[in-house]
């Protein structure tokens, strides 16, 4: 692509670029989505309630993350206190 | 994985290359993480060649996740204000039950680790053949974190070969 079609269509200049970026893009949504049910968890959120807004079902989010949260937090469930 | 003939000095960075990849999130185990492997595991010729040189473990920690956050910030995303706005939950690492695969990139290093060995009549595949295949690709991750560490392929290799001379492993 020369540099006129690129201004039109748009893009990085250099593909690489643009696919890494998708690499890490995707390996910080994992990061976040891992944090941000963690972080649902702690505030007292059912894992329903995580699914429904995640849009996917109550199984799908439990089987991804359940298992790793209680690694994190033995024994009690973790809540955040005053909440 | 197939480790025919590795000391046990270059299975150990291998095994440690999968605990980095783990560690920083990585889906797969790159060509960058058979490096950081490297400098886990601590010992043999490539990891005193690339200590030699300044080359720490953190310091290539530090120097991935800035490749992460340029790559991100190409695309208008801070990975700062991620970190801000998730707070402490926030880490790159994988969950433990998920095994990871090596990359394609890796796969050509230890394939290059041993057509290394083979050139140089070894009848061992040790740390350096493992570098020396890591460095085999120009293009290649690991070869770009070092250059942003400021050691070319070329500065290294020669140090390999100094130290080569002197013990193996």
């Amino acid at each position: 692509m020369d540099e006129k079609t690129r201004a039109q269509v748009g893009g990085p200049r250099d593909p690489r670029e643009g696919l890494e970026a998708v690499v890490a893009l995707r390996r910080t949504l994992e990061a976040l989505e891992a944090a941000q049910v963690e972080n649902a968890i702690i505030a007292g959120w059912s894992w329903a309630r995580i699914a429904e807004v995640l849009g996917v079902s109550k199984q799908a989010v439990h089987k991804k993350h359940a298992g790793r949260i209680r690694d994190k937090y033995p024994g009690e469930p973790p809540r955040r206190r005053g909440t | 994985m197939m480790l025919i003939r590795f000391t046990n000095r270059s299975r150990k960075s291998v095994e440690a290359a999968f605990e980095e990849a783990r560690m920083l999130g990585h889906d797969s185990v790159g060509d960058e993480d058979l490096l950081l492997g490297i400098l886990r595991a601590g010992e043999g010729v490539a990891a005193e060649a690339l200590s030699s040189l300044g080359i720490t473990l953190e310091e290539a920690r530090e120097e991935s996740e800035e490749m992460l956050s340029d790559a991100l910030s190409s695309i208008g995303i801070s990975l700062e204000e991620i970190r801000r706005e998730a707070g402490d939950a926030f880490e790159m690492r994988m969950p433990q039950g998920r095994r990871l695969p090596l990359s394609p990139r890796a796969k050509n290093a230890l394939v290059g680790a041993r057509k290394e060995m083979r050139g140089l009549q070894d009848d061992y595949l040790g740390t350096e053949h493992v570098l020396l295949g890591i460095l085999s690709n120009e293009d290649g991750t690991a070869v770009r974190m070092l250059a942003g560490m400021g050691v070319s392929p070329e500065a290294l290799e020669d140090r390999l070969f100094e130290l080569r001379g002197r013990a193996a492993g």
